[in-house]
């Protein structure tokens, strides 16, 4: 299957996937205009990943700010987690955020409450 | 033409103490950049990073109401207009407000929408953006149906307050504040 290369900019996260490790990162602030659109390929490598592959899958997230239609799109993708972790798949998010500012963490907190599998939320150096 | 009097105009900035107002067509790479310097101007003033990250978000969520709105009437350049202020009332709070031309029956619908949304406290508030998060997406509709006000009244420290103006053809000019 192919990987997700898509460059960072002002207004929407860079994100990569490794098919091979069972890796999907996303980083950066998400407010763009259409989120839909622009979510809407990452959707799709993680319905692949799941339908093609049997091992585990792992999103590492750095996200910081996400505008109301990101959220949207994002709980979409954690309900696919959910899905699939509901039918025995090994599932699992970890979301760095940075220290300094407890409004990521309290927004990453919100999606776990409607999560089940393994979901870590931990304080990281990484600086944007 | 008349000479406009910049100088009253910045004693009125002044006065209200605004750091930040644009007035006219905004688009997407528009809201980026005023967005932009608004960060800066956040990060300069030392401004701590949650409370940064509210006034931006409220700032993102109001504009970007404004532009979905206007492309849903299909309004033309001039009538999806926006006017946004960016400001700090006398004890230090930081305050976004944003207007524009809507249908009178739309505006009369959201200064509804304001007003119960100005009633709940944050627990309701949570409820409901919740309830609104797993609401279906209505087809076609590419923003956050609906989530966006709830998010702004979250994150505000103060109820909102909006207000309709009356205007030519059947519009109103709708304006809405928050305070973080």
């Amino acid at each position: 299957m192919n990987d997700l290369n898509i460059q960072g900019t002002q207004s929407t996260p860079a994100i990569t996937s490794q098919h091979g490790e069972g890796l999907l990162c996303m980083q950066g602030d998400s407010y763009p205009e259409n989120s839909f659109e622009f979510f809407d390929p990452i959707i799709r490598w993680i319905e692949t990943y799941l339908r093609q592959e049997q091992s585990p899958l792992r999103l590492e997230l750095r996200l910081v700010y996400m505008n109301t239609s990101s959220v949207k799109a994002m709980m979409d993708i954690f309900d696919m987690l959910e899905e699939a972790h509901t039918a025995g798949r090994q599932v699992s998010v970890d979301w760095f955020y940075d220290p300094r500012n407890e409004r990521v963490l309290d927004l990453a907190d919100e999606f776990r409450e409607d999560c089940t599998f393994p979901f870590q939320i931990a304080a990281d150096a990484f600086v944007s | 033409m008349e000479n406009i009097d910049l100088f009253s105009l910045r004693e009125h900035f002044n006065n209200n103490r605004i750091l930040l107002c644009f007035n006219g067509p905004i688009s997407r790479s528009l809201i980026e950049e005023i967005g932009n310097a608004l960060k800066n101007y956040l990060q300069a003033e030392n401004v701590q990073p949650s409370s940064a990250m509210d006034v931006f978000s409220i700032y993102v969520e109001l504009t970007q109401n404004i532009r979905h709105y206007a492309k849903t009437k299909g309004y033309g350049e001039l009538e999806s207009s926006a006017t946004v202020v960016v400001a700090k009332d006398g004890e230090g709070h930081y305050l976004v407000q944003a207007g524009n031309l809507v249908d009178k029956s739309d505006g009369e619908a959201l200064l509804g929408k304001i007003q119960a949304l100005a009633g709940m406290d944050k627990a309701a508030l949570k409820a409901a953006y919740k309830t609104q998060l797993r609401h279906p997406r209505e087809e076609g509709v590419a923003s956050g149906a609906g989530l966006g006000l709830i998010d702004v009244a979250r994150k505000s420290s103060l109820p909102l307050n909006a207000s309709l103006s009356h205007a030519n053809e059947g519009r109103a000019f709708f304006s809405l504040r928050a305070t973080i």
